[in-house]
């Protein structure tokens, strides 16, 4: 069975396509994360315009975290005073980056920047993840528990103005370290249309030092309403979301999370974080691949005004 | 009685000549077998059956080969930029550009031989028939950008090869069939990822090199129903479409949590 995507304007497979969907679902079920870091790349690889991708990528961020936003909410694993001052800095970086994609597909540089920054990120955070991994399971088979984190110490961060308190995560610290930090990720999201949990997520823990209890729940808290935002700017600046292929994947990813999520909890902690990295690691591997590799064709074509 | 030859001679020959210009009176009358082509959520590309009649025909059989006939089935001229690859510090980068103002968005012809053995280069040039002779104006933009015109041609070369991978640029040299002493026809397919918009099909008449005639017929294709429902949305109201695309994106999120929660 085919369908014509209105705005990608190529008629594709549905299976093909709710199979991609129903495998992200079920890693980002399994992992925890949002799993658009392997969307966006596998939907160019399948033809889809990469401008189309990453904008439609943020669609699925959207139903890929709004769930587990809503179950930390009720939980009350969400600290929603330094979720909306981070929100704030990463609405600022979602304009940034919406603004980004615009000029970079006129210049010719947005495959390009969007591979870049897929190598790196992916790169680093899948290593860490990795090693970490590695490190905990070792630890685990050595009957040593995980080294527990120092609260309350932020060196260089303390100097900083705008001091707030944020009862939730028993903090008092300057604003401006979580308003940076959510415009990072807002501009990193926007232009590689992924949530950005798989970076928001260390840089919480170990930049904010906030509980652990609280930074899952908070960063989707923080990424739903990102991914909203970056889905309605890609719209209205880029015309690049394809709400057909959109809702395809998405229902192929709300199936595949929750068997996904099945298998997850069968398996530990650690393996699961070993797993992730390597997957992480695959991913940035085969695009750093794409980049030093001769292409097939030096020659390429793109519409000046729209999808390249 | 030399005046008199004379005159005969005179009158032979305009008799002659006219009886001459009246069998050569060869025109053409052809049309497309769609003049509506709608693209709809199932529209997985389609053909259109080009065909015609050349007007006082001489030809002795379809065999014969008196009459060239090609067809082209243009798209809406469009700006198109090619960039090229080349290596920087290991990686694979866009360094040159070339800026076209405007290139047919599709073109494809069909003929009964190829075209370069049918007319001349100028005759191909003035009417824009065959891949080599399609218009593209370049526009030098900035510093990036190829002037030279060996560069310029790799360019253009490479436009059509692109082109004609992605299937919307398309040349088949034997297309046109005759299927009587005048009538021919000819298939043009139309891929699903045609660009949407109004297509102009152009039918030309040759004898010996020389052009007797020209036909000019449209066909519209457009969106329908829902993708041109949803095309529209997200063209003229963006806001409400990245809107409604979010809220089926959280709806579909809020309601799989549910379905599939666990008894607690």
């Amino acid at each position: 069975m085919t369908l014509y995507l209105p705005i990608a304007e190529m008629s594709v497979s549905v299976i093909v396509y709710l199979a991609l969907g129903v495998s992200i679902g079920f890693l980002s079920g399994l992992f925890g994360v949002g799993g658009a870091f392997l969307l966006t790349p596998l939907l160019t690889f399948l033809g889809i315009p990469s401008a189309v991708a990453v904008a439609t990528s943020a669609s699925h961020v959207v139903a890929s975290s709004v769930s587990g936003a809503v179950a930390h909410y009720r939980r009350g694993n969400v600290d929603i005073k330094m979720g909306l001052v981070m929100l704030g800095g990463s609405l600022a970086g979602t304009y940034l980056g919406v603004s980004a994609v615009k000029i970079l597909r006129v210049a010719g540089y947005f495959e390009l920047t969007v591979s870049l920054m897929y190598v790196i990120f992916l790169g680093v955070v899948g290593t860490i993840i990795l090693v970490e991994g590695i490190n905990a399971s070792r630890q685990v088979h050595a009957g040593r528990g995980t080294a527990t984190r120092k609260s309350g110490q932020h060196g260089w961060l303390e100097g900083l103005p705008f001091k707030m308190r944020f009862p939730r995560s028993k903090l008092y610290m300057s604003a401006v370290p979580p308003v940076i930090i959510g415009m990072f990720i807002g501009c990193m999201s926007a232009i590689m249309g992924i949530g950005g949990g798989f970076v928001l997520i260390p840089a919480m823990i170990y930049l904010l030092r906030m509980p652990t209890g609280l930074v899952v729940g908070t960063s989707l808290f923080q990424i739903v309403f990102a991914a909203v935002v970056a889905t309605v700017l890609h719209a209205v600046e880029n015309k690049t979301v394809d709400i057909v292929l959109a809702l395809i994947l998405i229902v192929g990813g709300v199936i595949g999370a929750q068997f996904g999520s099945i298998v997850g909890t069968k398996l530990r902690g650690e393996h699961l974080r070993v797993l992730l990295g390597a997957v992480v690691l695959l991913v940035a591997a085969r695009m750093a691949f794409e980049l030093v590799l001769p292409p097939d064709d030096v020659f390429s074509l793109a519409t000046v005004a729209g999808a390249s | 009685m030399r005046r008199l030859i004379c005159a005969a001679i005179v009158l032979v020959v305009a008799l002659a000549g006219q009886a001459l210009a009246e069998t050569a009176q060869e025109g053409i009358e052809a049309d497309a077998s769609t003049r509506q082509v709608a693209i709809t959520s199932s529209f997985t590309g389609t053909e259109i059956l080009v065909f015609g009649a050349v007007q006082n025909s001489v030809q002795p059989s379809p065999e014969a080969g008196t009459y060239d006939v090609i067809v082209v089935v243009e798209g809406m001229p469009a700006p198109i930029v090619v960039r090229k690859k080349s290596r920087v510090g290991g990686i694979w980068i866009n360094t040159r550009s070339m800026r076209f103002a405007s290139v047919p968005s599709y073109y494809a012809i069909a003929s009964t031989r190829p075209v370069d053995e049918i007319a001349d280069k100028a005759v191909l040039d003035a009417h824009a028939i065959g891949f080599d002779h399609v218009r593209m104006v370049p526009i030098a933009h900035s510093r990036t950008e190829a002037t030279d015109p060996a560069e310029l041609k790799s360019f253009k070369e490479a436009l059509i090869r692109l082109k004609e991978n992605e299937r919307v640029y398309i040349k088949s040299d034997f297309g046109v069939s005759f299927i009587g002493r005048s009538l021919f026809r000819a298939t043009i397919a139309l891929p699903p990822n045609v660009p949407v918009g109004p297509l102009t099909a152009h039918v030309y008449l040759f004898k010996e090199g020389q052009m007797l005639g020209e036909y000019d017929s449209r066909v519209m294709l457009q969106r329908e129903g829902v993708e041109r429902y949803i095309h529209e949305t997200a063209m003229s109201r963006p806001f409400l479409y990245g809107l409604v695309t979010v809220l089926l994106a959280a709806g579909s999120g809020l309601a799989a949590a549910f379905a599939f929660r666990k008894p607690a």
